[in-house]
């Protein structure tokens, strides 16, 4: 029987597992907790009370908080994800980072009572933890290391019992890749160098059943808004809000490529039994939402519906983005051919490990990428290896375009990589490339380093320092490198002008916020909708017309603020950011606007307690000032820098100098300004209550917060 | 195929007629084009398995595998309605089970990766959990719908293992069996479509219809 406190919307308890000693103790989660909601405010509520910010992060000392919330498993939809909080082994800092998995563990922790599971210590051989309810163990996972996820989920899942889930890490994690990952269901990942967190710790997986419930103060009132969401605001993926092709119903087509693919005549064409048509898809109605997206004809355009299964994602999920096929060209390869993955990681980032020229079609113009991208993503994710939003793609593909690999690698170890299957645009290259990578074979494997750490050890951050003249951070072109701290862009200012700039810079790996990609790729028309929808609630100003745009103003920084504290609640929640907060409708009716309040409505009807957003944005608040706290003394204790302003949030030259015949602020470029940029930097530190010299928040600010003992920890430091 | 098999789809179908005719299933029945639209799938679905049907006491439940995609909303609901709160176990319709590493080799961690789909009760017309219970807790209400009555439910899991498919659970909370009641709510909230109820009037005027 399942530990189940009574408690509405939490689960009620804490679990920590301590694979040193083996000792399992639970504690109540919201006396403790409370204040930092749940998911991720636990995590950097445990690392900043547990972990001295000087551990090294692949090591018995550090820990691992795997979390979900007060919606996660509460029937709200896409509520399916899980954060798991650790410091990071590969950026600058080695700061605190997110993982962000979902699939569909995040319910079974859940059900089985949790809301956080804190791994610490270390095992004295391979183990993986098997929790059913209140029964919680260590198991032998000898039988599973070294094998990859894939064959890792299915034996532990069959040998646990067909109601368990699992998340497991591969051979990267085991060998302490810091470009590793952890992989549950098909395909779902969390990744942020969590693969060698966990392996340092000896610890495969985690194994999962839960018989309990997450209980409803009004489950009435909850069912009727989880309804209306599904039925009035959901549309695609990322909540675009109107179909990609034309329907009866629909008022408006997209004006640009969005993802809400699905519609008559696109098909799932390797259904078992016959293709499936995913047909009109009307707002209003629940039954449909599931074929908006057909996400892969998004990711691969229209060729690819003959290999699409049906299609998948997370627990209680509506949207579904991931696409699963049966490829059957891999065959030929004797390769697996059921295979399943969404975005970059189905995408650019497996065939970035081939020359342009090398990639071949194989049945039909242009199924290279499907081909390549579908293999490579599936043997990442049975590695475990994590693609960093694809640095790791970028940086290999430059590398091989420019000679580098030839000039870096020992002759021998050169010699020994089948460079020929890459050149014949052989999907097993990734295998073997990959491999190497996964296993930290040669010097080539140096890159699964991550970008900080590789460019570092190959010269390649300093144009004197290498004989390719480059700086990997400030080039232009083939670098998406957001900071000079070893991550990328994730929707940056080409989407959301200085807004997405601002939060893209606040993290310590790419910052997974889409509010502002979701609202302007939403194939919504400009002027009828995407400006006025978003000018209701942030101002006038607060948005440009793509490549058309301003200099900062109060309400940019308003909606950049906005959108930074909205993750921290998304993944303490725990909601999914590719859907939330629910900005826009696919409703004719409600003339597309959405609804920015939904989330309060959800905790107040799961909790029974009255929530407003301003509560829920306080807290949020609380947690983006441990993150950038956290981030000032990791800062300090690892580079010495007393600075977050001039180091951290420091913008790579591409940014600014990217087409260099048209000034910023002009048609046709969505390039920054130096000038503007620093006042955008002054005006959102002004509007996070942080030193707007260092970009590190007052004492005052954390006070406010009561985080006064954070305060303390800085002035000792010097850095307030 | 017998003939009064084959001249299934022409009749005026009632679920008496139903039953009679199809048995469990309508595996190896050839289907009216306006019902097998109805049902939103194709013959070969149906005679592949990937599409089966219950037939309820207001209208046939139509299961189909290929458009199920896991998302767990069939519980949610079910739990939602039913509990008051969500929960995967006591859900009446079972998905689940069948999504991770499933019996007969179905689920994501199965070599048939992408085979998942909703178990949903029967409503049998001979009940077995129904016939197992000890204190005659099961009952048919007047539109034909078996219930289970808490004030002479004992919790005592006889009808979860009476079951051919295991479809009860008992509530560990309330000691109660939670069987199906058939309120639709797994049916009206699932996004695919996966699982549809078609009423009897609109079986019988499809049927008609060729």
């Amino acid at each position: 029987m399942s530990v189940q406190n009574g408690i509405n919307g939490w689960a009620g308890t804490v679990l920590r597992v301590n694979l040193t000693t083996g000792s399992v103790t639970r504690e109540d989660t919201l006396p403790k907790y409370k204040p930092y909601i749940g998911g991720m405010g636990i995590g950097y509520k445990v690392i900043w009370d547990e972990v001295p910010l000087d551990t090294e992060p692949f090591s018995e000392e550090a820990k691992v908080v795997f979390s979900v919330g007060p919606l996660t498993g509460s029937g709200v939809p896409c509520s399916g994800r899980t954060t798991i909080t650790l410091l990071s082994n590969w950026s600058r800092g080695k700061s605190i980072v997110d993982a962000h998995m979902g699939g569909h563990i995040a319910h079974s922790i859940k059900y089985a009572g949790y809301d956080a599971i804190i791994i610490e210590g270390k095992a004295s051989k391979p183990v993986y933890l098997k929790i059913e309810d209140d029964k919680v163990s260590l198991e032998d996972a000898s039988h599973v290391w070294g094998t990859g996820t894939f064959n890792t989920n299915k034996v532990l899942s069959a040998e646990c019992g067909a109601e368990f889930d699992v998340a497991s890490i591969g051979p990267a994690g085991e060998n302490l890749v810091s470009m590793s990952c952890m992989i549950t269901s098909f395909g779902n990942s969390g990744g942020a160098g969590v693969g060698g967190a966990l392996g340092a710790k000896n610890l495969k997986a985690i194994a999962i059943r839960g018989t309990g419930a997450v209980k409803i103060a009004d489950p009435v009132e909850h069912k009727n808004l989880c309804d209306y969401m599904i039925r009035d605001l959901v549309g695609g993926n990322n909540n675009h809000n109107v179909p990609s092709r034309p329907q009866s119903w629909a008022e408006y087509t997209s004006t640009v490529k969005n993802r809400w693919q699905g519609g008559p005549g696109v098909m799932w064409g390797a259904a078992p039994d016959g293709a499936i048509d995913t047909g009109e898809q009307p707002s209003g109605q629940i039954a449909v939402a599931a074929y908006r997206a057909t996400k892969g004809v998004f990711d691969y355009g229209d060729v690819v519906q003959q290999y699409i299964v049906k299609s998948g994602g997370c627990a209680s999920c509506p949207v579904r983005c991931y696409s699963e096929y049966n490829v059957d060209i891999l065959a030929e390869y004797d390769l697996p051919t059921l295979v399943s993955n969404t975005c970059v990681p189905a995408g650019s980032g497996p065939t970035s490990f081939y020359l342009k020229d090398a990639m071949h079609d194989f049945k039909d113009e242009g199924d290279s990428k499907i081909v390549l991208g579908l293999h490579g993503a599936y043997v990442m994710d049975d590695l475990g290896l994590w693609e960093n939003y694809n640095n790791l793609g970028r940086e290999f593909a430059w590398c091989l375009k420019n000679g580098v690999f030839e000039k870096m690698l020992p002759k021998e170890e050169f010699d020994s990589i089948p460079w020929h299957l890459m050149e014949e645009g052989d999907p097993r290259w990734l295998d073997d490339i990959m491999g190497r990578i996964a296993r930290k074979e040669g010097e080539i494997s140096r890159i699964g380093e991550g970008s900080y750490f590789f460019y570092k050890a190959w010269g390649l951050d300093d144009a004197s320092k290498n004989e390719w003249g480059v700086n990997m951070y400030d080039m232009i072109g083939g670098n998406n490198n957001v900071t000079y701290n070893g991550y990328p862009k994730h929707h940056s200012s080409e989407d959301g002008w200085q807004s997405g700039l601002l939060y893209n810079v606040m993290y310590n790996r790419d910052c997974m916020v889409h509010v502002l990609t979701n609202f302007v790729r939403s194939g919504s028309p400009f002027n009828e909708v995407i400006k006025p929808v978003l000018e209701s609630y942030f101002g006038e100003g607060c948005v440009d017309a793509p490549k058309a745009y301003t200099p900062i103003n109060e309400n940019k920084v308003k909606l950049a603020k906005w959108c930074f504290l909205q993750k921290q609640w998304q993944d303490s929640a725990t909601l999914c950011d590719w859907m939330y907060p629910m900005t826009l409708s696919s409703s004719p009716a409600r003339k597309y606007v959405g609804d920015i309040d939904l989330d309060a409505k959800y905790m107040t009807a799961v909790t029974g307690e009255e929530w407003t957003m301003d509560d829920i944005l306080f807290s949020a608040e609380r947690i983006s000032n441990m993150l950038r706290g956290i981030t000032a003394i990791s800062f300090k204790i690892h580079e010495n820098m007393d600075n977050l302003r001039k180091t951290h949030d420091a913008v790579p030259a591409w940014v600014f100098d990217k087409d260099p015949d048209v000034p910023a602020f002009s048609e046709g470029t969505d390039k920054m300004d130096r000038e503007d940029w620093e006042k955008s930097l002054t005006m959102f530190y002004e509007a996070m209550g942080w030193n707007v010299d260092t970009g590190i928040p007052t004492r005052e600010t954390l006070e406010k917060f009561d985080l006064g003992d954070m305060a303390d920890k800085l002035e000792e430091l010097g850095l307030i | 195929m017998s003939e009064e098999k084959r001249g299934f789809a022409t009749k005026e179908v009632t679920r008496r007629q139903f039953l009679k005719i199809s048995g469990v299933s309508l595996t190896g029945l050839v289907l009216s084009t306006p019902l097998l639209t109805l049902m939103g799938c194709t013959q070969k679905q149906v005679d592949d398995g990937s599409v089966t049907t219950w037939a309820f006491p207001q209208g046939l439940l139509v299961v189909n595998k290929d458009k199920c995609t896991g998302c767990q909303r069939c519980e949610i609901n079910c739990t939602l309605v039913n509990d008051g709160c969500v929960s995967s176990y006591i859900s009446r319709v079972k998905v689940t089970r069948n999504l991770f590493s499933g019996r007969n080799d179905t689920g994501l961690y199965s070599d048939n990766h992408f085979v998942y789909f909703p178990d949903t009760c029967r409503q049998c017309a001979e009940p077995a959990c129904g016939s197992a219970c000890p204190q005659g807790a099961i009952y048919a209400d007047d539109s034909g719908v078996k219930k289970v009555d808490p004030e002479k439910c004992i919790g005592c899991g006889a009808c979860v293992s009476a079951c051919p498919w295991h479809m009860p659970t008992v509530n560990p909370v309330t000691n109660k069996s939670s069987k199906c009641v058939q309120c639709g709510a797994c049916v009206a909230g699932c996004p695919s479509g996966a699982l549809s109820i078609i009423s009897w009037e609109e079986v019988a005027a499809a049927s008609q219809a060729v």
